[in-house]
């Protein structure tokens, strides 16, 4: 759970965002980030619909392969 | 920056000359499911071991509010909500009853699995008449949003059945004790992110023991594994940040403010393990409205095995780091992801959940 998915903002309104990953849209919310000064392109790490921090586009990549492999792990 | 592999991490671990072997815990199920899932164990050199400790907040969710949970999802017209791993996790009740929220809610109650608090939240809107019970086991990364979630306002039928730890204080108890059974520490990346790593200072300080927070990539874990193992060879222990990604001085300020404006820390129960001193969250009064303890106050009935694991289970020395999960004589045999015994193989931060789902199939021989 504590794992965390990084996304990328795609549309602010107010403390609300849609933010994208891999293709599938989640409502988050920024509330704990109102001090960051997020902006549209923004990653975040998103923990049970809440952005914990901002995070860089490499970052959020590297996070990905790491889900992506546990993923295919647990299927195996 | 460029990254450094996972492959030069582990040479450069195996360059080193222990001085003797070193047992390193961790302390994050999601740290535990990259370790596992990426044979990082296996890969290590003989010397070094890396031992799953206090990672699951649902394995050690009091029996007593699991019990409850139950026993308002079944007697009350509430929707019980929750986390989904926490549905599964069996209360010890008498033969016969519903011993999860999975089986209260085959017994008709109303229970409903949630991902997010904002889920919770448009369960009540949705449901003015009734009233929702949240049921929250969770460490600070999941704690601060709910936090967050009360104080952006709540609807008013919406409650709190709150089971919510902090992870520091289990390992300062273990480190207290003076009987704790590893050598290092490898901190757990999200609370840092939230909390900020300095919680963790006194591992260092209070104790001299390396530690190193880490993220959850195999590359941020080794990076982890070989701070602390440099430390110990050197003699000179510090605090190391090996997830400066998302862990920042201080940690998240917003969400510390949220979490310290809307709940206190009190001492809490851990299931199997009893009370620990400041390592649980309790809400401030001016949220007591909302809190479902004191909306539905618990009938005072002795239980048999209350606060207690399931008969035969050893989740409490898994949670500690204190044997292995296949070290407990159920694991594989009676408890299996299918037929569970005890929590650490229901929630998927649980880590003979993980073990099992990376393949370990058996117990240890004794």
């Amino acid at each position: 759970m504590c794992l965390g998915i990084p996304m990328q903002i795609v549309a602010i309104d107010g403390h609300r965002a849609r933010c994208e990953a891999k293709g599938v849209e989640r409502e988050v919310s920024l509330f704990m980030l109102q001090d960051e000064g997020l902006a549209l392109g923004d990653h975040v790490m998103v923990h049970v619909g809440y952005a914990l921090q901002k995070l860089s586009p490499q970052d959020a990549r590297s996070t990905w392969e790491l889900l992506d492999q546990l993923v295919a792990a647990g299927e195996s | 920056m460029p990254q450094t592999s996972a492959k030069t991490w582990l040479e450069r671990i195996r360059a080193l000359e222990l001085p003797r072997p070193i047992k390193v815990m961790n302390v994050c199920g999601g740290h535990e499911r990259s370790i596992s899932f990426s044979g990082i164990r296996a890969a290590l050199p003989p010397g070094i071991e890396i031992i799953p400790g206090p990672g699951c907040p649902v394995c050690i969710c009091p029996e007593e509010d699991l019990h409850e949970a139950i026993r308002l999802a079944l007697e009350q017209d509430v929707v019980l909500v929750a986390f989904g791993d926490m549905l599964r996790v069996p209360a010890n009740v008498p033969k016969g009853e519903p011993r999860s929220l999975e089986q209260a809610r085959a017994a008709g109650a109303d229970v409903r699995p949630v991902a997010s608090p904002q889920e919770a939240v448009a369960i009540a809107r949705a449901e003015p008449g009734r009233r929702v019970v949240f049921f929250v086991a969770g460490f600070e990364t999941t704690t601060a949003p709910v936090a967050a979630m009360i104080a952006e306002r709540v609807p008013e039928n919406l409650l709190v059945l709150l089971a919510a730890r902090l992870t520091w204080p289990a390992v300062a108890m273990l480190l207290d004790s003076g009987e704790a059974s590893f050598d290092a520490l490898i901190a757990p990346g999200h609370v840092a992110t939230v909390m900020g790593s300095e919680e963790w200072r006194f591992v260092v300080d209070k104790h001299g023991m390396p530690a190193a927070v880490a993220g959850f990539t195999p590359e941020s874990l080794l990076a982890a594994t070989y701070s602390v193992l440099r430390q110990t060879i050197e003699g000179r222990p510090f605090l190391d940040n090996c997830y400066p990604e998302l862990v920042r001085a201080g940690g998240n300020a917003a969400a510390r403010r949220y979490l310290a404006e809307v709940m206190e820390v009190v001492p809490a129960n851990w299931r199997g393990i009893g009370v620990i001193p400041d390592s649980g969250f309790a809400l401030r009064p001016a949220w007591h409205q909302l809190d479902a303890r004191r909306v539905f106050p618990a009938p005072v009935a002795a239980r048999k095995r209350a606060g207690q694991m399931p008969p035969g289970c050893d989740c409490a020395g898994v949670v500690l780091g204190k044997i292995y999960p296949d070290q407990c004589r159920l694991y594989g045999r009676a408890c299996t992801p299918r037929n569970p015994v005890g929590p650490c193989m229901v929630s998927d931060e649980g880590a003979c959940r993980i073990w099992w789902a990376a393949g370990r199939r058996e117990a240890r021989a004794a």
